[in-house]
């Protein structure tokens, strides 16, 4: 069964790869045009939902997948940028596509002052910093009133806005938002990953004694690999804040953290593709299996030891890696 | 990065498969709220309530001649979930209203689409005070903190008579809005705040609040919070300082409170707009036949709930048509006698204004203070 | 009033400490951090409720709720992660694995209970006494007595037992454990009914002393609680007891002078700066930071 599912990956990827020209065009035209392939607004959301966790477990997935260091906290930068954004656009009036920046950036400069101290501790004890590090956070959104406005939250954010025109889910506009939110995501870590960056986060993965006998910066990369994540978990808070227009502290909980977390290990650490993936099922389970009614989390947890058991590398994790690819003309 | 093309078309086809939903003439009536997650019981208050309701109606015939229907919605007390609930439920055109979501964050995070969309959102629970501020389609059948308040410094200060006032809140928009306006409410009686001290909600350990407290020489404490904070806090203090006075607010009025804190429950007073006792006879009807089907003692919210889709349904029915819009305008001209009180909504506001009745805990059951 | 807080405090600490030591213990043998301990000790309290309320009477019943959770407790090591250890995973994956274990605990605990806080009796309860003006309840002398008692047993049992013998060779090295003939996993599933065992009795305890009982009452608990075997270094029990007061005394101290929203912010962050300045805990052994 296993063989056989692996097999057929593969062997999508094959076509995929010897087909680019026609299967990224055709991709891109499904993407633009799904909104108007009869889908509900009700789908549309949960589509947009999915949209904002696979950025989430992007980011997160280059510090878990690609650089092995597990944050249990990252719904903490999420916050950030949903609080930051918000927050900004409504004391000084400005639109959203000045805010997210600035929310993002500032969810970086967090992750930067966390990831300075406490990435010199390794596995459980990062994991377990992050964590409290994500209540502190919360405390403090549910305590520093003057600010933050404590537990009554922000309500009546303004909704983005491009040109005049206000994006909602009805004319599409928040889905398109959100494609160019998750394609510059997508881009970056792309990017990051083929990089020299994402070779050395991943020795660090493997081991970061050998890493750094290789002479692999490994704090600094380490470091910088939070920033980022930092930086998009922000943007797409800043992303969910103009779009559910209402955020109090509790809406991001720990168990936002453990959900990303879930949607790195479940869809396969360390790929692009199965942070999409993770995100699809995690996010549309709960409204899937809507008919079991209080069961339903029942069987959530069920899904997660079950999937961990039977293959914990993920869905779409540990297949053959496709060869070093050397540089044209060398060697 | 190829794999994504084989994920985006398996994602399309799982979501568009669940897509499609059939128009006819029904009148569904939607309950929204949590039947699942820390706050169940609440949820399922309302299911039981509004199914209560909405049988008695279909008992008598329906409303327009026809049998209404309720359809349930799980929303976990999760704003992102509850504003995909509203997408679904606004969706459906034979939906008339929807009764709930609980927490007012979670009903915030929803009302924006229900606003847009037109369609009558009443939560039996919502405290934020700018929850009715979204829109004319959002209502609330619950009280109002300022009244509510009012009368609870009224019993500390009065009907109790002592005039140094403690204050427990729970960090919560209600809770922290309530302790806000109690500090002033207090200060007008002639009272002394000696104490203000906040909880998080779901805090079981309140020693070091009660050390403060009662060194502060609080001679009463007004406690806003929920049964399930009050009973363990009155159990607490009274092992400490057995003399101590408290009050607390309608939504810890539940015979829970009671099971829970037994002896120490004693005295506790309260105001509240739904009182099991009353001399109403729509109230014990309500209370036998609550208590038949479900096995259990309704609490205030619960009734509030029942109320609401007692409202909603003689709306439809004045206004002839099952009407989203119809229904709205209705509610505001509507003074509905409920097992909460008349309820009317003034002034073009979707906040219900109620009377309350004062009671306290004697003897293991709650009775009226005159 | 200092010294009252300092009374409250070393109770809290007390109740953080019970649960704590399950934390430590799990993770003393396998470098994993179990997430469905909190939800085990909310089981381990509605068990000993349920046994109350059909009238066992609170003994019995306390020692069938120990017996039933220790059973949890292997219950999940067997059926959820000894597969995991077989095939050697990822660390990661066990964790994912007590998170969902957790999810399905505490739902079925709703299903079946109910979401609503219920009533338990109180245990020992012979009122207060004053040393001094300040009020010492008989519960917490009670509460501090047991969790004392129960560390000095579980730490007999691991100093000279033989099974303790084997639980320690474990913890310095699983392979060369193994290579000795020490049945490996056998020890692995004794701990997590020790840990089971002490969730139970912790969660009698406290649900006893605060009189109520409600599913979700591991969450909060419990990470605080694992702050405090963190913080005392994990896998050394007296560790936990001592991470235990410290939690709870400057949870006490937060709530009376900072505010009382502030409490469950501190026991995070001291827990964070312990771990930047020694990441072992306080009373962490050195070298064995192999994750």
């Amino acid at each position: 069964m296993k063989e056989k599912l692996s097999n057929l990956s593969n062997r999508i990827n094959a076509f995929i790869e010897s087909n680019k020209k026609i299967v990224y065009p055709v991709l891109a035209i499904l993407i633009l045009g799904l909104p108007y392939v009869g889908s509900s607004q009700y789908i549309l959301r949960i589509i947009i939902m999915i949209g904002v966790y696979s950025m989430l477990s992007l980011s997160l997935g280059l510090v878990t997948g690609y650089a092995g260091q597990v944050s249990l906290g990252h719904a903490a930068f999420y916050a950030i940028g949903a609080y930051v954004s918000a927050l900004v656009s409504i004391s000084f009036n400005l639109n959203f596509f000045i805010t997210a920046p600035i929310a993002a950036f500032i969810a970086g400069i967090c992750g930067l002052l966390l990831g300075l101290p406490t990435l010199r501790l390794s596995g459980t004890y990062l994991a377990i910093t992050t964590l409290g590090f994500c209540e502190v956070v919360r405390m403090v959104l549910l305590n520093w009133e003057s600010v933050t406005r404590g537990p009554l939250g922000i309500s009546r954010i303004p909704k983005p806005s491009f040109l005049g025109i206000e994006l909602t889910i009805s004319n599409f506009g928040l889905y398109y938002l959100m494609v160019a939110f998750l394609a510059l995501t997508t881009l970056a870590v792309v990017a990051i990953v083929r990089s020299k960056m994402g070779r050395a986060l991943m020795a660090i993965r493997e081991d970061e004694l050998a890493a750094t006998m290789m002479g692999v910066k490994t704090t600094y990369y380490k470091v910088a690999a939070f920033v980022i994540s930092a930086f998009f978990s922000g943007l797409a808070g800043a992303f969910y804040a103009h779009m559910i227009r209402f955020i109090d502290p509790n809406t991001f909980t720990f168990d936002t953290s453990i959900m990303i977390l879930s949607i790195v290990i479940l869809g396969g650490m360390g790929t692009i593709g199965g942070m999409f993936l993770g995100s699809a099922l995690l996010v549309s389970f709960p409204e899937v299996l809507r008919f079991l009614q209080e069961y339903r989390f029942v069987v959530y947890g069920a899904v997660l030891v079950v999937m961990m058991r039977y293959r914990p590398q993920g869905i779409l994790g540990g297949q053959k890696k496709t060869p070093y690819k050397l540089p044209k003309g060398g060697g | 990065m190829r794999k994504l093309v084989g994920l985006i078309l398996i994602l399309m086809m799982v979501l568009t498969s669940f897509a499609g939903c059939q128009s006819s003439s029904k009148i569904k009536i939607a309950v929204a709220g949590p039947l699942t997650g820390d706050f169940a019981e609440y949820g399922t208050g309302f299911k039981n309530a509004v199914e209560l309701m909405v049988e008695e109606w279909n008992k008598k015939g329906g409303v327009l001649g026809k049998q209404v229907e309720v359809v349930v919605f799980d929303d976990k007390n999760n704003g992102e979930e509850a504003a995909t609930i509203a997408e679904k439920i606004v969706a459906d055109k034979d939906i008339k209203a929807v009764i709930g979501h609980f927490a007012s964050g979670v009903c915030m995070a929803a009302s924006p689409k229900y606003q847009e969309a037109g369609l009558v959102e009443m939560s039996p629970s919502a405290s934020h005070p700018d929850y009715t501020k979204e829109g004319e389609f959002i209502f609330r059948n619950n009280t109002v903190i300022n009244v509510e308040a009012k009368v609870a410094v009224d019993l500390a200060t009065k009907t109790l008579g002592k005039k140094k006032v403690g204050i427990l809140s729970v960090k919560t928009d209600w809770g922290t809005k309530t302790a806000e306006i109690t500090k002033t409410l207090v200060k007008d009686a002639g009272g002394e705040v000696v104490a203000h001290q906040e909880v998080v909600d779901g805090t079981i350990d309140f020693s070091p609040n009660i050390t403060k407290l009662n060194s502060a020489g609080a001679e009463v404490v007004i406690v806003a919070a929920m049964y399930n904070s009050l009973a363990p806090f009155a159990t607490q203090y009274k092992a400490v300082n057995p003399k101590i006075e408290l009050v607390g607010f309608s939504n810890a009025y539940s015979q829970q409170l009671i099971d829970l804190a037994k002896g120490s429950a004693e005295n506790i007073h309260f105001p509240t707009i739904f009182f099991h006792g009353s001399a109403d006879p729509k109230v014990a009807e309500f209370v036998k036949a609550y208590k038949d089907k479900y096995g259990s003692s309704p609490s205030s919210l619960t009734a509030q709930a029942y109320d609401s889709a007692g409202m909603i349904l003689q709306a439809i029915k004045n206004a002839g048509k099952a009407d989203r819009t119809a229904i709205k305008d209705e509610l505001y001209k509507m003074n509905y006698p409920g097992v909460t009180g008349a309820t009317k909504f003034e002034n073009k506001i979707g906040d219900a204004v109620k009377t309350f009745t004062m009671v306290k805990v004697q003897n293991g059951k709650f009775v009226e203070v005159k | 009033m200092v010294l009252q807080q300092l009374s409250n405090g070393l109770t809290l600490g007390m109740v953080y400490a019970l649960i704590a030591v399950g934390y430590s213990l799990v993770f003393g043998i396998l470098r994993l951090v179990n997430f469905s301990h909190g939800s085990v000790y909310a089981f381990g309290a509605h068990m000993a409720m349920l046994f109350v309320s059909m009238q066992f009477g609170i003994i019995p019943a306390f020692i069938l709720s120990i017996v039933l959770t220790g059973i949890l407790g292997i219950a999940i090591d067997k059926m959820a992660l000894a597969p995991l250890r077989a095939k050697k995973s990822k660390g990661i994956a066990a964790l994912i694995t007590t998170i969902g274990i957790s999810y399905i605990i505490q739902n079925v605990l709703m299903i079946t209970f109910g979401s609503q806080t219920k009533f338990f009796p109180k245990l020992f309860d012979f009122g207060s006494i004053y040393i001094g003006g300040v009020a010492f309840n008989t519960t917490q002398i009670c509460i501090s007595g047991v969790s004392l008692m129960l560390l000095l047993i579980l730490s007999c049992v691991i100093r000279y037992t033989k099974v303790g013998l084997a639980m320690r060779a474990v913890e310095q090295n699983q392979k060369a454990a193994n290579l000795m003939g020490i049945d490996v996993n056998f020890v692995v599933t004794f701990t997590f009914f020790l840990g089971g065992a002490s969730a139970a009795i912790a969660g009698t305890l406290i649900s006893g002393y605060y009189q109520i009982v409600y599913p979700n009452m591991g969450f909060v608990a419990g990470l605080k609680a694992f702050s405090a075997a963190v913080l005392g270094g994990i896998g050394v029990l007296y560790g936990s007891i001592f991470g235990g007061l410290v939690v709870g005394i400057s949870e006490s101290f937060a709530a009376a002078y900072l505010g009382g929203s502030y409490r469950d912010a501190v026991a995070f962050l001291i827990l964070i700066i312990v771990l930047l300045i020694k990441p072992t805990g306080l009373f962490g052994k050195k070298g064995i930071t192999k994750v």
